[in-house]
């Protein structure tokens, strides 16, 4: 028997929103150190290892609330709940769903969570590469009440002690979105490098974050301006060598970044390279006349 | 101890149990109800040595805690054949020569019959990702993805 982690551990299954703040803030007025469950797919190899030793963990599958996709007028909202299979056919988000396909194998799928990728906040993860291109913000719930976070501010700050992600919220899509990642087999290892890119038609600007480079999934703001003054708005296209100049940008920017940990077998500047070529070839994805009927795509 | 009270049904039949928080379902599955078809592998969530399905959904049994699958209907490898009357997916294999030393195979069964379950007609590119969540080491895959080929032909 392989009983992960340590001593034994208290189990809350709350039934609401509100049920599962007071668990978290019992146990944190208690000081005991407390972990959430979404999916597991984190969480359970991680008590094995006993990298993260609860002694307590709040199970959050019977919190039906989380679960929930809203569509408004202007923004979706994503519960923390909600999993990559979910998100893997939603037309509504035709960046999230292309996300969502690529992540791990349909096991993996299956189980993992949105709340999941932000509470483990693993910087080669690709949601959180999509979420930072969309300009997210986290919602949270705590016994004090509700906030909204920026996405980048969230995942610099962390949730704070008794805090629930209750859900994300992203701007309706406005144009074409793509998400590009490479590394090892998919369903076995996480992105080495990725780009997610999102154009907007309607406040012509383009939005695109690396991930897997810099310490953070990092928003290639020079290669953004680029875009939003030299694209054709009028037609939503730009030509070939557009793109081009958009990926040497990107990798510039993403180079200048506080850098993720160096890992000798695909050094730094190896993986600067694969995100500007990723960052062209979703431009060009998005945008080149050619393909410019293309909403989004695998990669 | 901070043992905890689970029901849930397996291969159909009800399931009751007393359950640290951290067993996993694997290890339920195996112990407690004494189904070893189940195989674990890396335990880390990568082989699918373990892949069961929850509530119909593929999931790997060793990522997910027992106390998950409370109230849930779990199957397994054994609720999908028996020697006398194996399932479509389990001839494929055996005519296909779909397995070699068979430790993988559980897993790859339970993954394909979800599958084409989902899928009856998968493309040769939907087959290779359908099974890219398993990994075998004896047969290169390629009686694999003729088994799954002959069973999608079989399936009704």
């Amino acid at each position: 028997m392989t009983t992960p982690g340590g001593p034994s551990t208290a189990l809350h299954r709350p039934g609401t929103v509100g049920e599962a703040v007071a668990a978290l803030a019992a146990e944190a007025r208690a000081g005991r150190p407390v972990e959430l469950l979404a999916g597991g797919t984190d969480l359970v190899p991680a008590l094995r290892t006993g990298t993260r030793p609860p002694a307590a963990i709040v199970a959050l599958r019977r919190v039906l609330e989380l679960r929930v996709r809203g569509a408004g007028a202007d923004t979706l909202t994503i519960g923390a709940g909600v999993t990559y299979t979910e998100l893997a056919g939603w037309s509504l988000s035709p960046g999230l769903a292309a996300t969502s396909r690529v992540v791990g194998s349909v096991q993996i799928r299956n189980c993992g969570t949105v709340g999941g990728a932000l509470g483990s906040a693993n910087p080669r993860g690709d949601l959180l590469t999509f979420l930072t291109a969309a300009q997210a913000e986290v919602l949270l719930t705590s016994e004090d009440g509700s906030r909204a976070a920026g996405l980048d501010d969230f995942l610099s700050a962390g949730r704070l002690p008794g805090e629930l992600v209750t859900a994300v919220r992203v701007p309706r899509p406005s144009g074409p979105q793509t998400y590009l990642k490479i590394g090892g087999r998919q369903a076995a290892f996480p992105s080495l490098v990725s780009c997610a890119l999102l154009v907007d038609r309607v406040r012509e600007r383009v939005c695109c974050a690396v991930g897997g480079v810099a310490a953070r999934p990092w928003r290639v703001a020079e290669a953004e301006r680029l875009a939003a003054a030299d694209v054709d708005w009028s037609t939503g296209t730009a030509p070939a060598a557009l793109a081009r100049r958009f990926g040497e940008l990107a990798a510039a920017g993403v180079r200048a970044a506080s850098p993720l940990g160096e890992d000798p077998r695909h050094p730094l500047e190896y993986r600067v390279h694969a995100a500007g070529v990723l960052a062209a070839r979703a431009f060009a994805r998005c945008l080149t006349a050619r393909s410019a009927p293309r909403r989004e795509s695998a990669p | 101890m901070d043992e905890v009270q689970i029901r849930l049904r397996v291969n159909g039949l009800e399931r009751r149990g007393r359950v640290e928080p951290r067993l996993t379902l694997a290890d339920f599955l195996r112990e407690h109800c004494h189904l070893t078809g189940t195989h674990l592998g890396c335990e880390h969530g990568v082989c699918g040595a373990c892949t069961v399905l929850l509530d119909g959904a593929a999931v790997r049994a060793c990522l997910v805690l027992a106390v998950q699958a409370e109230g849930r209907e779990v199957t397994t490898i054994e609720g999908l054949g028996t020697p006398e009357n194996l399932s479509p997916v389990q001839v494929a294999f055996q005519e296909n020569h779909g397995l070699q030393c068979g430790f993988c195979t559980p897993g790859f069964v339970v993954s394909v019959t979800a599958l084409l379950r989902d899928n009856p007609d998968p493309t040769d590119e939907e087959i290779r990702a359908g099974l890219s969540g398993n990994i075998c080491r004896c047969t290169g895959y390629q009686g694999i993805f003729k088994a799954v080929r002959a069973a999608a032909g079989n399936t009704p």
